[in-house]
């Protein structure tokens, strides 16, 4: 007998079809995917960070490989709000159907696109999420207040009071669901993630890439132009695991869980500590394909461990409290 | 584009600056044209995360010929591996050099990682005038085999930094002599090496108005325009040289 196995996750009012989505700024803005990925089979799509104005990006070189991990300091290229509004939106609304979750007439769930978005100030968040709170296609917001590669890029999650102010005024501006990306580079990680959550954010996505460097010997350079770069993939996925248990343990809030997914086991990793969601990144660029496998991994342990429902593999983590006490919060 | 598992038949050492990589895949070596590459993954293990892009050497029904140096941690892994050992590639890629000319004399200025898309564009052009076929390299024991030159429909020159093989010097002075003797304006340049001997290229193309494009090798991550690593300053902002490129007319280049 085969039993129908269901990987619907709620967030809010958003029902996701299944946990897995990409990373913002791994996946492109629009089709690049699209001849290895079957957007519909994902649970939604979040796209690389939308500014109000055209960025032109960093100098080259950008990125650089490091052991089990990249740096890259790409610097938010993108052609701003007015060019993805009129050229890419159009574009998922046609694939994606309206972005809708909904079971529309009992055709199959169409997916969600999450629109990632960055501004140097309050007022730009503010201004894109009332641009974007008038499209039909547009899911949910996700607010890169943690982008290391730009100037201002960390400034709203270097302090909770200045992220509670960002927060609550998105969510004062638009009534669409707020993910808020945090990095772990803020000194009170758990202040911010508090400051988020108490603005309304419905949701956070943990982690964006941590600074790092390195250079080439024999021109005494640094490699990245930018000197410093975001260093992400498997080498940062414990760090990302942990900053996720330490959120899950003080905070009732679902988690868009990113960091060096690269398999099914490693988002299954994530899933038992307390994800709602998976976020597929750097793997997006080794492996075109690396979300549908994950998805079908999931599938297979969870026929494994004849699982019904996704509900029973999220937040299973055992741990003694006897260990925890061990734990240094923050 | 396709993402294929293929297995080595061949992978050795040509000479002192190059390993030759063969393997056979129908969907890989479907409509390739010379100046596209494929993205490979060396490894699987994740130490070695992201894969790198290698142009096409030579097509000959399935089977794909890629020309090498061995120039950091992941064409080290690749000179390890043998006869029967698999890789990922994703290809083909890019947008390639291009073929037909329209009554210009074709002369190719290749170094370094620029040779192997050079010759296998000098393969396969019908130009009616003989294209003309520069290679620089640092001595005599970098020039390739002549066998790895047979097929090529051109006048091989080579230009040596020592004098050992060829005209001495870089291969710009082997362009030189060919501008004293012909019309500049009735060449067209294709370049694909080094940066600075591409810029050197360049700058002669500017100086005596002569039109070409070079093949641009920038790190690359996703190879699908996705990631935005490998973009190239152009007229029109930043390219991607995976999708865009990494062929660019030398008039968009800044």
């Amino acid at each position: 007998m085969t039993t129908k196995i269901d990987l619907t996750t709620k967030i809010g009012n958003l029902v996701f079809k299944n946990p897995a989505t990409v990373a913002s700024g791994t996946f492109g803005s629009k089709d690049e995917y699209i001849r290895y990925v079957d957007y519909e089979k994902l649970g939604a799509i979040v796209t690389k960070t939308v500014t109000p104005k055209l960025r032109k990006g960093n100098p080259m070189p950008r990125i650089y490989e490091t052991p089990s991990g990249m740096l890259n300091a790409i610097g938010l290229q993108n052609k701003g709000i007015d060019d993805f509004i009129e050229n890419k939106i159009p574009y998922f609304s046609t694939i994606l159907h309206g972005g809708s979750a909904n079971l529309c007439g009992g055709r199959k769930i169409k997916t969600h696109l999450i629109v990632n978005i960055a501004g140097e100030s309050i007022e730009d968040f503010v201004m894109l999420a009332k641009k974007l709170d008038r499209e039909d296609g547009v899911s949910a917001l996700e607010l890169n207040i943690s982008c290391p590669n730009v100037k201002k890029g960390l400034e709203f999650c270097a302090k909770p009071d200045l992220t509670y102010d960002v927060v609550k005024a998105v969510k004062d501006a638009t009534k669409l669901p707020i993910f808020t990306k945090l990095s772990p580079e803020a000194r009170d990680f758990l202040g911010v993630a508090e400051a988020a959550i108490k603005a309304g954010s419905n949701a956070l996505s943990l982690i964006n890439t941590i600074r790092g460097m390195a250079v080439d010997i024999e021109k005494c350079r640094p490699q990245l132009a930018n000197v410093f770069g975001g260093l992400s993939g498997p080498a940062i996925r414990p760090i990302a695991l942990r900053y996720l248990h330490e959120v899950k343990r003080e905070f009732d809030i679902p988690v868009m869980a990113m960091g060096g997914i690269m398999t099914a086991q490693d988002a299954l990793e994530f899933l038992i500590t307390g994800a709602h969601l998976i976020a597929v990144g750097t793997a997006n660029f080794v492996n075109p394909k690396a979300t549908m496998e994950i998805l079908e991994g999931i599938e297979d342990y969870m026929k494994r461990k004849s699982y019904t429902s996704i509900d029973k593999i999220r937040g299973s983590l055992k741990t003694k409290q006897a260990d925890e006490k061990y734990i240094p919060a923050g | 584009m396709f993402d294929e598992v293929v297995t080595i038949l061949e992978n050795r050492k040509v000479n002192a600056e190059y390993y030759k990589l063969i393997f056979s895949s129908k969907p890989l070596s479907q409509n390739v044209l010379p100046g596209q590459f494929l993205n490979i993954q060396i490894d699987g293990h994740e130490n070695l995360l992201l894969r790198r892009p290698f142009s096409y050497y030579r097509v000959q029904g399935n089977r794909i010929e890629i020309l090498y140096e061995i120039l950091g941690r992941g064409t080290q892994v690749l000179a390890e591996k043998r006869k029967g050992h698999t890789l990922k590639a994703l290809g083909p890629l890019g947008k390639p050099f291009t073929q037909k000319l329209k009554g210009k004399k074709r002369v190719l200025v290749a170094g370094g990682v620029g040779v192997p898309p050079l010759v296998f564009l000098a393969e396969q052009v019908q130009d009616k005038t003989k294209p003309l076929l520069l290679i620089g390299c640092k001595s005599k024991k970098e020039v390739l085999p002549k066998a790895e030159l047979r097929k090529a429909r051109a006048e091989v020159r080579y230009a040596t930094n020592d004098g050992s093989y060829g005209k001495k010097g870089f291969v710009t002075a082997l362009l030189e002599e060919l501008i004293e003797r012909e019309d500049p304006k009735s060449l067209f340049i294709q370049t694909c090496g080094p940066n600075a001997m591409m810029e050197a290229v360049m700058k002669m193309a500017d100086e005596f108005g002569m039109e070409g494009e070079a093949s641009i090798d920038e790190r690359m991550a996703c190879g699908v325009g996705a990631c935005l690593g490998c973009v190239v300053e152009t007229k029109d902002g930043f390219k991607t040289s995976c999708v865009e490129g990494p062929v660019f007319s030398f008039s968009e280049l800044v």
